[in-house]
């Protein structure tokens, strides 16, 4: 008995396989563990609240279409069908919102890059994490001082920086690479960045301003 | 069966009721013969044995003792008491019936309830039987209406096209007007009258009414368990 | 006209609760049976269609305490015990042995993975062999390695979405930090491949600074003595062997508990509604004894009004199955998914596998158990005698 239960443990892994377990909805990006990173990520948060957003239910193609172009480049390259649900947490102090957690996922050079960022109600950056990247020099990228180049940073701030060149001028453009080897990965993050401020602008803070 | 004058005879029909450790002499070897064509009523208090009679006559139950006979041919009389199936068979060849609570099938239209019996049993040559009785009883109006929606004459009017619809040879009514009022009794007396009269239709009845029992040509009266014909 | 058939279910119409309620009973008892056959159906099939997937029937790997190892494979990716490569050969000798493929499993350290790091997965395979033990694998794009010793992998499809891979990009190893290049994408196959980053098998033997493999894959020939050939292999040194049909076994057996009960309660489910059925069916008899006399008086034989009420259980017994094996379709996600969080192993795929012929097996058996239940009200319906019934008032 015990050894036909061993092969079936045995068995499981290996049908399983190591490492690489995937999420269901691998492009879009769920923190791994939301009641230890919220806290983390929002210090005076008491509590959160899990919603899903997609494309379709928003506003469809046309949003889809203003997305990419506010982005300037075709957006949705691999693996991200339109009706991609993304995940939004929503931070609570108590009874009050006091700001938003979202994750993007981009493309690095070894492997997805995993860029979180939590927001006040205006929209401002309050922290920055990278969840996953790959690469040996990309351990600078998830340094608390790297970190910190981004808080208070809008979307206000991209309007005189374009990531896909590499070229502008402003808050952005004063940050430099910690990691000169890993230029690709560098840009990613600063792209999906932006990718990230534009989905929570177009998601969430301008149906908000919209609102009477 | 439908050769001409054939009768109905009954001799010495004797039924007696087991009640517990009582018994009851309901009939009392009444002999009785009945032609074809003919009308009779039967007529008496309760408990007079008249409906213990039509039952019999009508193969509805096995006598006690005595012998009936149809057009020569012997029903009851063999010793032997008939079964479920042989009775059944008899009644539907021969008999059509109607009651005082009309016991139509409340779920199933004025049409469907005349063409009931075919489901079971279909004489050759009762095709369109259904729509010519309807119309002749009045009722070709109230064909797809449900017995709840018509009234107690009508229920008879349908209750007698269904008894009808195999072309029976003796229609047995057990008090078909005693749950009418007067009118209507009255108009369900004339329609079989007119059925005896126009379509040599043999009629038993039974009943309490004498206005109804004299539309017929032969009265009969029961008491304790014998016939005194009037 | 008018046929027994619209006498029967135009009666049941008449008490509309009470039928539909009897209805319901059957319904549930339906879907609990359909569905009950359905798993057993769909669970061994998906059983199988994993262990198809894997390519091959037998695998033999390092002896070592498997606990221990598995384990510490999910603590951290030591202790994975070795074998030679020379117990290729061996194996290949052995009669009965169709194929071989050597597979070195590989995990490695990554502390950039999450908050405190995690390891990531390789799966060597040897160029020549794997492809061959697999050819029902399909490529998104791209293709298989060109050489054994080449620095590229193949992704399965949800490994490269999750790291947002295509043909031509790189991709890491991490601890080890040697690059390799995505030369092939797999599409979705359900199975754990979709998960698994495949490397060349001297590649990563390189990388891991190691001559050694932990698995050896083994396809066995159609006409082998599959008990021989595994007892043979038993005998090797240092070596276990995992036959995937004992372990189909295994798990068939720990979810046989689970089958039977289920069973029972479905049985217990059956017998409860027919009770209903009989109940319902009884007393609209007895209600009703005033009517089947004068349907006796109308010509009616006793088999007519048999055939009769029969139909009215025909009709309950017809119209609950099928409702009940349309539930047993429309919900058979949940079911699946029921049975997934209930399980202690389920294999990829659906679980509950519904097709006509089942659905009709399960129909028949509703029908007939309804039929046999509907014999006595039937029966006691066909005695009644006209006249007891009419002067019963």
């Amino acid at each position: 008995m015990r050894n036909a239960f061993l092969q079936l443990v045995l068995l499981a892994l290996l049908l399983f396989g190591l490492g690489a377990a995937p999420a269901l909805a691998a492009v879009a990006c769920d923190l791994n563990n939301p009641e230890r990173d919220v806290p983390r990520l929002f210090p005076e948060s008491t509590s959160y609240k899990t919603s899903y957003v997609s494309i379709p239910k928003l506003g469809g193609t046309p949003l889809l279409r203003r997305i990419e172009s506010r982005l300037g480049v075709q957006y949705l390259p691999l693996y991200a069908p339109i009706d991609v649900p993304y995940t939004l947490y929503e931070v609570y102090r108590d009874k009050k919102k006091i700001g938003y957690i979202h994750g993007v996922n981009q493309k690095g050079q070894f492997g997805g890059i995993q860029v979180f960022m939590s927001q006040d109600l205006t929209g401002r950056v309050k922290t920055f994490y990278l969840q996953k990247i790959t690469g040996s020099a990309a351990s600078k990228f998830r340094e608390a001082k790297f970190a910190k180049k981004f808080e208070g940073l809008t979307l206000r701030d991209f309007d005189s920086y374009d990531p896909v060149r590499g070229k502008g001028t402003g808050r952005v453009a004063e940050i430099a690479n910690p990691s000169p080897e890993l230029e690709t990965d560098f840009y990613g993050i600063l792209r999906g960045l932006k990718k990230n401020l534009i989905l929570m602008d177009e998601f969430v803070f301008a149906p908000e301003r919209g609102k009477p | 069966m439908a050769e001409n004058g054939w009768s109905l005879q009954a001799r010495q029909l004797t039924r007696v009721y087991h009640r517990g450790s009582e018994q009851i002499q309901a009939l009392d070897g009444v002999s009785i013969s009945i032609r074809r064509g003919e009308f009779v009523s039967f007529m008496g208090s309760s408990g007079s044995g008249k409906t213990t009679l039509i039952n019999l006559l009508g193969c509805l139950d096995n006598p006690t003792s005595g012998e009936l006979e149809l057009a020569g041919k012997s029903i009851f009389g063999a010793g032997k008491p008939l079964g479920e199936r042989e009775l059944t068979r008899v009644r539907r060849e021969v008999f059509g019936y109607i009651f005082q609570n009309f016991y139509l099938i409340p779920t199933l239209t004025v049409q469907e309830n005349v063409a009931l019996p075919l489901a079971f049993y279909r004489k050759p040559g009762v095709e369109g039987e259904v729509e010519r009785l309807l119309k002749m009883l009045g009722m070709e109006h109230r064909m797809n209406h449900l017995p709840g929606q018509i009234s107690g004459g009508e229920m008879q009017r349908v209750a007698i096209a269904r008894a009808l619809v195999n072309r029976p040879e003796i229609l047995l009514a057990d008090e078909p007007t005693g749950n009418l009022d007067t009118k209507r009794a009255g108009e369900i007396g004339e329609i079989l009258q007119d059925l005896n009269r126009s379509a040599g239709l043999t009629i038993v009845m039974v009943t309490h009414n004498p206005g109804l029992a004299r539309l017929g040509g032969r009265q009969i009266e029961m008491r304790d368990g014998r016939a005194f014909e009037s | 006209m008018i046929t027994p058939f619209q006498v029967a279910y135009k009666n049941l119409l008449r008490k509309k609760v009470r039928s539909l309620l009897t209805l319901v009973g059957i319904l549930l008892s339906t879907w609990v049976l359909v569905s009950l056959f359905g798993f057993n159906r769909g669970y061994e099939a998906a059983l199988n269609r994993d262990i198809d997937n894997m390519g091959y029937q037998l695998m033999v790997m390092a002896k070592g305490c498997p606990y221990e190892a598995a384990t510490l494979m999910l603590q951290g990716g030591k202790g994975l015990r070795y074998m030679d490569q020379s117990m290729v050969d061996e194996i290949t000798r052995q009669p009965g042995v169709d194929r071989v493929t050597p597979i070195l499993m590989q995990a490695f350290f990554d502390p950039n993975k999450g908050d405190s790091g995690g390891i990531a997965g390789f799966y060597g395979v040897d160029a020549g062999s794997y492809p061959a033990m697999k050819p029902f694998l399909r490529f998104r794009k791209g293709g298989w390695f060109h050489d054994n010793a080449a620095n590229e992998v193949v992704m399965g499809y949800e490994a490269a979405e999750l790291e947002q891979r295509e043909v031509g990009d790189m991709t890491m190893v991490p601890e080890k930090n040697v690059p390799l290049k995505v030369v092939g994408i797999l599409e979705r196959t359900g199975s754990q491949d979709d998960g698994t980053i495949f490397v060349p098998l001297k590649t990563l033997q390189r990388i891991s600074q190691t001559n050694q493999i932990t698995t050896i894959g083994i396809k066995v020939k159609k006409d082998a003595d599959m008990e021989k050939l595994e007892n043979t292999l038993y005998q090797l040194k240092d070596v276990q062997v995992v036959s995937f049909s004992q372990v189909k076994q295994t798990v068939m057996k720990l979810i046989a508990t689970a089958r039977v009960m289920v069973l029972s309660i479905a049985i217990v489910a059956v017998l409860i509604a027919m009770v209903g059925v009989v109940n319902t069916v009884l007393m609209s008899v007895l209600e009703r004894k005033q009517e089947i006399g004068i349907l006796k008086t109308m010509g009616a034989m006793p088999g007519d009004i048999f055939r009769l009420v029969w139909t009215e259980t025909l009709i309950l017994c017809s119209l609950g199955g099928v409702a009940g094996i349309g539930f047993a379709l429309v919900f058979a996600r949940v079911t699946d998914l029921l049975a997934r969080s209930v399980l202690p192993y389920a294999p990829s795929g659906g679980l509950v596998a519904i097709d006509l012929r089942l659905s009709l097996l399960t129909l028949a058996i509703i029908v007939s158990v309804g039929l046999l239940s509907g014999l006595y009200p039937a029966w006691k319906a066909g005695r009644i005698r006209p006249l007891e019934s009419i002067r019963g008032e």
